[in-house]
């Protein structure tokens, strides 16, 4: 894959930008990076929010969808929202300094809707997991 | 609590045993608009996930952490001019170690958010 700055790939911003880095892309299956700083807006007693990581991996597939938009010629990235969150799993809340690696797996999508699976680790440890319906309104 | 008086202000609340009911106005100056999205204003999902946890917090007193989401939709699409004041309904179930947390976010025109999760107490 070629490497894309990630402001072309998502619309999102600071400070809610929670992706560094779209890192790997294989078909429908992806890998983000992103470093959790001190000036995140999700920073709760040193650690970033359950719903921080939530967001994370939610635009790590519009990373994915910005990529394959961009590739097949688009010149701005999707604007997807988030429509259903399922059986999310925050197993720890990642600290400052540390750094998130997301695997994204889309599904299908139907009538707009995309269905995907995320998980996201800190090294080789799983921190979250969850399910997710994606829409572009 | 990460987004009161940043995100929303507690207008007023009432809390009858486990249930609680939570006004709550949206602030449209907060930061996060400016990057969700440039120009174009909307709540993200999670700020409102985020906001039902600290109601959540506020019906038990006690400092919670989401372990699980079950089932969160998020049903209508929400922003500091389509609904400025919001209705938070919290219903939060003993477990072990935590609580079950059923709630929706709300006004009188419809309905944002239906949530099911488990929130646990954080460790002291």
């Amino acid at each position: 894959m070629r490497k894309v700055d990630i402001t072309r790939l998502i619309p999102q911003r600071a400070p809610i930008l929670m992706v560094d880095e779209l890192v790997r892309v294989d078909g429908d299956e992806a890998e983000t990076s992103f470093e959790v700083k001190a000036d995140n807006y999700f920073i709760e007693q040193g650690s970033l929010a359950e719903v921080g990581l939530i967001e994370h991996i939610a635009q790590s597939a519009s990373a994915l969808a910005g990529y394959k938009a961009i590739t097949a010629g688009a010149t701005e990235p999707p604007v997807g929202l988030i429509g259903e969150v399922k059986r999310f799993h925050c197993y720890r809340c990642p600290r400052v300094g540390e750094t998130l690696r997301t695997t994204i797996r889309m599904g299908a999508e139907v009538a707009g809707v995309t269905l995907l699976s995320g998980e996201t680790r800190v090294q080789e440890e799983v921190v979250a997991d969850t399910q997710m319906k994606i829409f572009v309104p | 609590m990460l987004l009161e008086n940043r995100y929303y202000q507690l207008v007023s609340q009432e809390i009858a045993g486990e249930r609680g009911a939570f006004h709550v106005r949206l602030l449209p100056e907060c930061a996060i608009y400016q990057g969700h999205f440039p120009g174009n204003p909307i709540c993200p999902g999670v700020c409102q996930i985020e906001m039902i946890k600290e109601c959540a917090t506020l019906l038990t007193g006690r400092d919670l952490r989401i372990r699980s989401v079950a089932q969160c939709r998020l049903t209508a699409l929400a922003s500091p001019t389509v609904c400025p004041e919001l209705e938070v309904e919290v219903l939060a179930s003993s477990v072990e170690n935590g609580f079950l947390v059923r709630a929706t976010v709300s006004d009188a025109k419809q309905k944002y958010v239906d949530f099911k999760g488990e929130m646990i107490c954080r460790e002291a």
